[in-house]
């Protein structure tokens, strides 16, 4: 269970002091956010409509971008190598590697929910424990597979287009239940169609995490 | 100080990269308080065989065995190999003091401070504790990489060419060391492209070329294959 800290804390201070993964992501996230609030001015019901769904994809999108940069610092210099020769398990090092990810997740939608309601005028009616629930399932689905497929491919060529091409299918589930909860709950509609996309999610968030923890040690394997 | 029975031994490893021979049913045995120099041309497979022999490569055939255990990628047995590859493993933006308490910590030592503090001041970098790693030199950078594979007092240590890149103070400390762990009966194994270096360190010479290893007797004797 240290280790699990320690490694997580490596994570944050050296995001911290190297700023790479997490102002790209806000960033995409936000230019997302912009266009497309741009795009469909004078629209207001589509864009009212629409906007769980922009603001999943591009916390998706943000999401794959921050675990491509994470995954490339952590391969400078044969760090990656060195961490998986230390005497600790897998499953912690997928676990810490999980909750860094599930971190920024977490920041970046802080600052993606207010954009997205600002720029599309949503008159957000959900109850504070509901957006909770759904951001912190979505985020959890999210960041379990994103770390893991971000693990296998980020010592290939081409690592950032091949985790975005091997994660999209495995989250398409994943965003389609979480942008319909969000578009539900925004209007303030926290009744049984919510809560079997919340169920949903939550089985995602169960099945990912649990594979993970599991599957990590042959996805990192030589 | 040498025993009979191997601190690491390799047996009939085989290795391929695109279709080409790397190593070729290598048989191989280091004895605690053994140093041995493995030489080899650019491209002979010398860095291959040390990752094989910490099992940070599995080969395509072939066992290890540290201490007589087989070599797993889990479990306590990694904690008696340390491997010193080309490159440190530091974090760069980490002072050279927090890459120290990081691997300490991972490897679960007790008082990981005051490893760390040994270290750096084993390593002569107690000045430079507090600076990021990316802001070292090429050679001290070199030095904590040593460090940061060396925290845990590893018994089988493998170098891949530790000289390389070192001023002459470093590489005497560096020496110093080397010889320092051979008397405590630790097991070494270095790659290196200097013949003086191997001669004056090693206690036995070996020669990767083209996959089969050469044991090179005393000064320039003929080869004959290891053993």
């Amino acid at each position: 269970m240290a280790a699990f800290w320690w490694l997580l804390q490596k994570d944050l201070v050296t995001e911290f002091r190297a700023r790479q993964s997490w102002p790209t992501m806000v960033l995409l996230g936000g230019v997302i956010a912009m266009v497309f609030g741009l795009q469909l001015d004078g629209l207001t019901e589509t864009r009212q409509a629409l906007a769980g769904t922009m603001l999943w994809i591009a916390t998706f999108f943000a999401a794959m971008t921050g675990l491509d940069r994470s995954f490339a610092l952590e391969r400078q210099d044969g760090c990656w190598e060195c961490l998986r020769s230390y005497p600790i398990s897998s499953t912690t090092l997928y676990l810490a590697k999980f909750a860094s990810q599930a971190l920024a997740l977490a920041l970046l939608q802080v600052v993606l929910t207010p954009l997205f309601i600002v720029l599309c005028h949503v008159a957000w009616q959900a109850p504070w424990w509901a957006t909770l629930l759904v951001a912190a399932l979505g985020n959890v689905c999210l960041a379990a597979v994103g770390t893991m497929i971000g693990a296998l491919t980020s010592g290939m060529k081409h690592s950032g287009g091949l985790l975005v091409a091997v994660a999209l299918p495995l989250t398409v589930p994943v965003l389609l239940a979480a942008a319909d909860a969000t578009r539900l709950m925004s209007a303030g509609q926290c009744d049984s169609a919510w809560w079997r996309w919340t169920n949903l999610l939550a089985v995602f968030a169960a099945i990912y995490l649990s594979a993970g923890a599991v599957l990590f040690e042959f996805v990192v394997e030589d | 100080m040498v025993s009979s029975r191997p601190a690491l031994q390799a047996v009939d490893l085989s290795m391929r990269y695109s279709g080409r021979h790397v190593l070729r049913s290598v048989n191989f045995a280091l004895a605690p308080g053994e140093i041995v120099a493995l030489t080899g041309e650019n491209g002979a497979g010398k860095t291959t065989l040390l990752r094989c022999l910490a099992w940070r490569t599995r080969p395509h055939t072939g066992d290890v065995y540290w201490h007589g255990e087989p070599a797993a990628h889990n479990g306590p047995g990694r904690a008696m190999v340390g491997l010193a590859a080309h490159e440190t493993g530091l974090y760069p933006y980490l002072t050279a003091r927090e890459n120290l308490l990081f691997a300490a910590r991972m490897h679960g030592l007790d008082q990981p401070s005051a490893k760390a503090a040994h270290w750096l001041s084993a390593a002569h970098m107690s000045a430079c504790a507090d600076q990021p790693a990316a802001s070292l030199s090429k050679g001290t950078r070199q030095r904590l990489g040593l460090a940061r594979a060396l925290i845990h007092e590893p018994t089988i240590l493998l170098l891949d060419e530790p000289f390389a890149g070192l001023d002459a103070r470093s590489a005497a400390w560096l020496t110093d060391l080397l010889l320092n762990y051979r008397r405590q009966g630790r097991a070494l194994c270095f790659s290196t492209h200097d013949l003086s270096v191997a001669h004056a360190l090693g206690d036995r010479l070996i020669r990767l070329d083209r996959g089969c290893l050469q044991e090179l007797p005393a000064h320039g004797a003929r080869p004959s294959r290891a053993a």
